[in-house]
């Protein structure tokens, strides 16, 4: 059998309980971040976070504590195997993340239809593993024609304007 | 207090005259239903630009459809290859996929079809008749109340839609905590905003659902090219109209299987949190209980496919009334309908009922006149409709990324906002992956600053005595309901363990 990081093990594996701490560790790093923003404010901006901060705080050892205990009995490990499982699509989603990073910060300046092209293009061919190009080229080509049309033509929304639309604007 | 009839009926009236929205939301309804994991919230988070630029009104109608279609649509892909299109339609393969694999895909799919528009339309019917006596519940709710119900709704969410209480009061809180972000409202002291002048005026809440929802499961969904097998998609391709007459009969003979199941759904979609999937559950639960073929179940029994189409269809009237009685959204859908409401200046709650009944009242005719329409239309349209289900992941999840990031950019013009809604990606994404429920989040961000203000308020009154948390009667009682609600699950749990 192939536990939880895809290793084959005759044994069934532990779970791997450390990815469960990750995001208990994001909020209590944030809560104390939060409570150090309001130390020295009045107590009508301090009352409620306190109140709730402190809930979460022991909510939190509460967790920690079950995971540590769990990994002492030999019950459950420290891994952080379900954050990345299955992880040959680890590079993948990496790439689709970085693709993505780029689209927000182009969109200022390229606008919706030009750089929802091109990140759906690419997104798609990353996916598909280079295949099918024709298909993803007609896919990408029309949904961001058609979302130039739908949203900022017919709806008037106010989506993220670049040279396309700037260009389009006398026309449509 | 009684029902006016008089202003229902002009709603009735109002609301089939914007048939040209229910007709396209009950297509895209069926359409991202039947798709397994996508939801209608996914869906109307997508289409938020068009949403936010719709009158309230027209808005709430096309939200209302897509919902109680979806519901429907997720029967689809569970009956027909065993994949349920949302965790509401879980119970549904049950019974629905074994009559699959025996040949009466059709059959099957006009049972579920009977059983979701009757059983949605009469609990639509019973919550309308109700809000007028509901409403008025919501004026006996104070400050004090007002901060144990947000905590119980919280709690709520935590032990009952999280497969782990612990789990999912962490994400609730963490929510809360989250919502906290920006000016206070007294002194307009900035907290926990990271510097970030956005976030003086709290987090918006479009890029908090769009990342927590959409972005976080584009990026979940691309493990598998496709999420339907060979033979699912072989099944698919097999069912034909042959037994749909047949179905139809089955259904309608069990129309008091329908009623009592769905009064299931309705009461269990009240409790903020509890969902489709609980009641669609306790429904089977509860048909297999009083059945006298209780051994069938599991085999394609006809009474195991009613209840739990019945039932998620009756929640979604249910999960409206907390939503809009005392502004607690009951579950995601509802959550992201107060988003919008709120976007447009809405503000969801008891008011509501004397401002804009048209909208507060509105919001149920919407759901019954969806369903009535559903009746013709349903039929003809499911069949192709499933047809969605072969799409492939390659294109499904960037097309879901660009789209609702570019949603979260509208309300503000903000590209900050854009980058906010990638960040609240990777926490849902975090969450996702190692069993915190998102939903639990994004109600936590929503009620934090409605919290604070109750909190504050409590506190002015009593001037800065935090015992005032416990000075009424029946704040005292819904905090011991808070506490037992929280603990007994947690003993059931460990005694089950200690059996098992």
């Amino acid at each position: 059998m192939s536990d939880e990081n895809g290793q084959k093990s005759g044994k069934p594996a532990k779970p791997a309980a450390g990815a469960e701490l990750v995001l208990p560790v994001a909020a209590l790093l944030f809560t104390i971040y939060y409570f150090t923003t309001i130390i020295n404010v009045p107590w009508t901006a301090q009352v409620s976070a306190f109140f709730v901060g402190t809930i979460l705080i022991g909510l939190i050892i509460a967790l920690v504590t079950r995971v540590l205990i769990k990994v002492k009995r030999g019950e459950a490990t420290l891994g952080m195997g379900p954050l990345f499982a299955p992880k040959n699509y680890v590079p993948k989603r990496l790439a689709l993340f970085g693709l993505t990073l780029a689209y927000v910060f182009l969109i200022q300046w390229g606008g919706f239809t030009i750089t929802t092209f091109f990140f759906l293009l690419l997104a798609m061919l990353l996916l598909s593993n280079g295949k099918k190009k024709s298909l993803i080229l007609a896919l990408s080509f029309t949904l961001s024609v058609g979302g130039y049309f739908l949203f900022i033509v017919a709806f008037n929304t106010r989506f993220p304007r670049g040279p396309v639309e700037t260009l389009l604007h006398g026309v449509f | 207090m009684e029902v006016d009839w008089g202003l229902f009926s002009e709603l009735f009236g109002r609301t089939f005259t914007f048939w040209w929205v229910i007709l396209p939301a009950i297509l895209l309804g069926l359409i991202v239903g039947a798709i397994p994991g996508f939801s209608a919230a996914n869906t109307i988070i997508i289409l938020l630009p068009m949403t936010l630029a719709m009158e309230p009104e027209i808005g709430l109608i096309f939200m209302v459809a897509l919902y109680a279609s979806s519901r429907m649509g997720a029967g689809i892909p569970a009956i027909l290859v065993n994949i349920p299109g949302t965790a509401g339609a879980a119970a549904t393969p049950l019974d629905g996929y074994p009559m699959t694999k025996q040949g009466r895909a059709q059959q099957a799919l006009s049972i579920s079809f009977v059983s979701s528009v009757s059983g949605g339309l009469l609990t639509t019917i019973l919550a309308l008749l109700a809000m007028p006596w509901l409403s008025q519940v919501a004026y006996h709710l104070h400050s004090v109340e007002m901060i144990v119900i947000m905590l119980f709704g919280i709690s709520l969410i935590a032990t009952i839609a999280a497969k782990d209480t612990l789990k999912g009061l962490i994400a609730g809180f963490f929510g809360l905590m989250i919502g906290y972000i920006g000016a206070d409202v007294v002194y307009e002291t900035p907290r926990g905003t990271f510097g970030f002048l956005e976030l003086y005026d709290k987090v918006p809440l479009i890029p908090a659902l769009v990342g927590l929802f959409a972005v976080s499961e584009a990026f979940a969904v691309i493990e598998g090219e496709s999420i339907l097998t060979k033979r699912g998609l072989e099944a698919m391709q097999k069912a034909g109209w042959k037994e749909t007459w047949e179905g139809m009969k089955q259904a309608v003979s069990r129309w008091w299987h329908i009623i009592w199941t769905s009064i299931i759904g309705l009461i269990i979609g009240v409790v903020p949190g509890a969902g489709a999937a609980i009641a669609s559950f306790v429904a089977y639960q509860q048909s297999k209980t009083f059945s006298k073929t209780p051994e069938l179940y599991g085999t394609g029994h006809l009474d195991g496919l009613v209840a739990p189409e019945s039932a998620n269809n009756g929640v979604t009237s249910g999960t409206l009334i907390p939503l809009l009685v005392i502004g607690v959204p009951g579950g995601a859908t509802a959550a992201i309908m107060a988003v919008v409401l709120q976007y447009h200046g809405v503000t969801v709650g008891p008011d509501l009922f004397d401002s804009q009944p048209e909208l507060a009242y509105g919001a149920f005719t919407a759901m019954a006149v969806t369903y009535a329409i559903m009746i013709f239309t349903i039929l003809p349209l499911a069949r192709y409709m499933s047809r969605i289900t072969v799409v492939s992941t390659v294109y499904m999840a960037p097309i879901i990324i660009s789209f609702t990031l570019v949603g979260s950019f509208v309300p503000r013009a903000y590209v900050f906002d854009m980058y906010l809604a990638l960040a609240f990606g990777v926490i849902g994404y975090v969450a996702r992956k190692t069993g915190y429920h998102v939903a639990a989040i994004l109600i936590g961000v929503i009620l934090g600053p409605l919290l604070e203000n109750y909190f504050l308020r409590a506190l002015r009154i009593s001037q800065g005595d935090i015992m005032v948390i416990f000075s009424s009667t029946l704040g005292n009682i819904m905090w011991v309901l808070l506490i037992v609600s929280l603990f007994v699950p947690l003993i059931l749990d460990r005694r089950r363990k200690q059996k098992n």
